[in-house]
C-alpha cells in the first residue's frame, strides 16, 4: 500500500465527512483542524480510514499528529 | 422473556440553558451546534448519587405491591460518583427504598458502560430460572463535579439517575436473548482520578466511541445471523455524551453499511435516532444512565405503533462497549407515560449563570470525603422547583462520622 493511496483514502474520507472542504486544499502539510474539521469530524475520518483499509492502530498513537502527512506516515507504519 | 418492566429518570430540580452557560464561561457559541444541546440539569447541595438513585427508583418501587417489591432480589447501583472506596451507594439506596433484606446488593463501575453491563448480567441471572419471578433493579446514578476547567465538557455534563426494573414481564423493552456484541480495550480517554476532577482527552474519547460503535456492532452481527445496521432496527438508542456525537456515529455507521447519500442518511437519522435525543438534549450526559434516558426519550417522543426492534449502544470510557437489541411494544408508551418524564424535565427551575456558580461551589464537594458535614436543605429551596418531582423526595442532610444522613421532604 503506497503512500499516495493512503493519502487519497484519507482525502476521500475528509471530503465525505465535511463536504464543504475543497479536495484540492487537502495536502500532507495541513492539519484536519486547519481545514475546518472539528474534533468529532476528525475522529470520524480516522475511524472510517482504518475501517476502509483494514488497519488496526493503537488509539494513543493518534495523539498530537501535526498534519495529514503524519497521519499517512502512521497508517503506513501499521499497514498489514 | 426477560427485559425492562419499567423505567424512570430523575434529572434533578434545576437546570441551566446552554447559551447562558456558554456566555458565562466565554465559550464559543459556534460550538453549540456540535453539541446539539439546549439545557443541562444542575445539582443542588442536598442531592448526591444516593438521593438521585432513590428519587429515580422510588416511583417504580412505590407502584409495586408489597409482594412484588419483596421479589426485587438484586439491587445494583452503577456510578462513577462513588461516595466511599468500600461502602457502596447501593447500601444506602437499599435502605431508603425499603427493599427486602433477602436482596443481593452491589455497586458497579465501568464509566458510562456499567449500567448496561449490569442489565445484561441481571437479565442472564433472571433467565437462569434460579429464582422464578424475581426482579432486579439497576440504577445508574451520577453527579457533575466539573467547573470551568472542563471547558465544553462542563456544558455537556448532566446530573441525575435512571432506574431500570428488570423482570419476566418486560412492558418497556424485551431484551433479545443472546443478541449482543462487545468491544473493550484499555485507553485513558476520560476518567475521574479525584473527587472533583474529571479529565478528558476529547480526540481520544470521540475516536474510541466511534471505533467501539463499529466494532461492537460487528461483534453483534457475527453472533446474530442476518443482522443489518440499516434494516434490522426500527429505532436506535445510543449512549449520548452529547447529541452531536450520536449524529456523527449514526452517519458513520450508515456510510459503512449502506451506499445511500447524505439526504437519505439525514432522513434515517430523523426517523430512527432523533426521538432518542430529545431528553439528552435538555439533561446532559447522565453517564451510564444516558442510554436509558435516550430509550425513555424515543418511547415518549415517537409513539410505538407495533412491536419495534431497538438497537442500543452503550459505551464507557476506559473503555468497554456493547451493542444489544430488544423489542418495544405499543404498551411501552402508556406504561412509561405514567412517569411523566417530559413534564418533570420541563418543570426544573431555570437557574442563571450567577446562581449556577454559587451552587457549584457547594455541589462540587459532593464526593469529597469528609468526616462530618451539615447540609441544610431548607437553605436551597429557592433554587429548586418541586414540580420537577411531585412525590416524596430524599435529601442529603449531612455526614456524621462518615455516615451519610438522609431525610424525606
Amino acid at each position: 500500500m503506497d503512500e499516495q493511496l493512503l493519502f487519497e483514502t484519507v482525502r476521500r474520507h475528509i471530503v465525505a465527512v465535511v463536504p464543504e472542504i475543497d479536495p484540492a486544499e487537502v495536502t500532507p502539510e495541513v492539519s484536519m483542524a486547519d481545514l475546518g474539521c472539528n474534533s468529532i469530524d476528525r475522529a470520524e475520518v480516522v475511524t472510517l480510514v482504518l475501517e476502509d483499509l483494514g488497519i488496526d492502530v493503537p488509539v494513543p498513537e493518534f495523539h498530537g499528529l501535526p498534519h495529514i502527512g503524519a497521519l499517512v506516515e502512521l497508517l503506513r507504519a501499521h499497514r498489514p | 422473556m426477560i427485559g425492562i418492566e419499567w423505567l424512570n429518570v430523575y434529572a434533578g430540580l434545576a437546570g441551566i440553558a446552554l447559551t447562558e452557560l456558554f456566555d458565562g464561561r466565554g465559550l464559543d457559541h459556534d460550538r453549540l451546534a456540535n453539541l446539539m444541546m439546549e439545557r443541562r440539569s444542575v445539582g443542588l447541595p442536598f442531592e448526591d448519587p444516593v438521593t438521585n438513585a432513590v428519587n429515580a427508583a422510588k416511583p417504580l418501587v412505590d407502584a409495586l405491591t408489597p409482594g412484588e417489591r419483596a421479589r426485587i432480589e438484586l439491587l445494583v447501583t452503577s456510578t462513577e460518583s462513588g461516595v466511599d472506596y468500600s461502602k457502596s451507594v447501593a447500601s444506602y439506596v437499599h435502605e431508603h427504598l425499603g427493599l427486602s433484606r433477602s436482596c443481593r446488593v452491589l455497586e458497579a463501575k465501568q464509566a458510562c458502560y456499567a449500567a448496561t453491563g449490569m442489565v445484561q448480567l441481571a437479565a442472564g441471572w433472571l433467565a437462569s430460572g434460579h429464582s422464578p419471578g424475581a426482579r432486579a433493579l439497576v440504577i445508574a446514578t451520577d453527579v457533575a463535579v466539573v467547573d470551568e476547567y472542563a471547558q465544553y465538557a462542563e456544558a455537556a455534563t448532566g446530573h441525575g439517575a435512571a432506574a431500570v426494573l428488570l423482570g419476566d414481564q418486560p412492558r418497556i423493552l424485551a431484551i433479545d436473548p443472546g443478541a449482543y456484541g462487545l468491544h473493550s480495550y484499555e485507553t485513558l480517554d476520560s476518567a475521574r482520578p479525584e473527587p472533583t476532577l474529571d479529565i478528558a482527552d476529547a480526540d481520544r474519547s470521540l475516536f474510541a466511541y466511534l471505533d467501539c460503535l463499529t466494532r461492537s456492532f460487528a461483534d453483534y452481527a457475527d453472533r446474530v445471523e442476518g443482522a443489518d445496521f440499516a434494516t434490522t432496527f426500527d429505532r436506535l438508542v445510543l449512549h449520548t455524551p452529547f447529541a452531536g456525537l450520536v449524529k456523527a456515529g449514526h452517519r458513520k455507521m450508515m456510510r459503512e453499511h449502506t451506499a445511500v447519500g447524505a439526504e437519505a442518511v439525514e432522513a434515517d437519522f430523523a426517523r430512527r435516532v432523533a426521538p432518542s435525543l430529545a431528553y439528552p438534549q435538555v439533561v446532559g450526559n447522565l453517564c451510564s444512565g444516558s442510554v436509558y434516558l435516550a430509550l425513555a426519550s424515543t418511547i415518549d417522543r415517537a409513539p410505538v405503533q407495533r412491536p419495534e426492534r431497538v438497537g442500543l449502544f452503550s459505551y464507557g470510557s476506559g473503555c468497554a462497549s456493547e451493542f444489544l437489541s430488544g423489542v418495544v411494544a405499543p404498551e411501552a408508551g402508556p406504561e412509561l407515560g405514567r412517569m411523566r418524564i417530559a413534564e418533570r424535565l420541563a418543570a426544573r427551575r431555570a437557574v442563571g449563570f450567577e446562581e449556577y456558580t454559587r451552587l457549584l461551589k457547594e455541589t462540587r464537594r459532593c464526593l469529597v470525603p469528609e468526616r462530618d458535614r451539615r447540609v441544610d436543605p431548607e437553605d436551597w429551596w429557592d433554587f429548586a422547583d418541586r414540580a420537577a418531582h411531585p412525590g416524596e423526595l430524599l435529601v442529603l442532610t449531612g455526614v456524621e462520622n462518615h455516615h451519610r444522613r438522609y431525610d424525606w421532604r
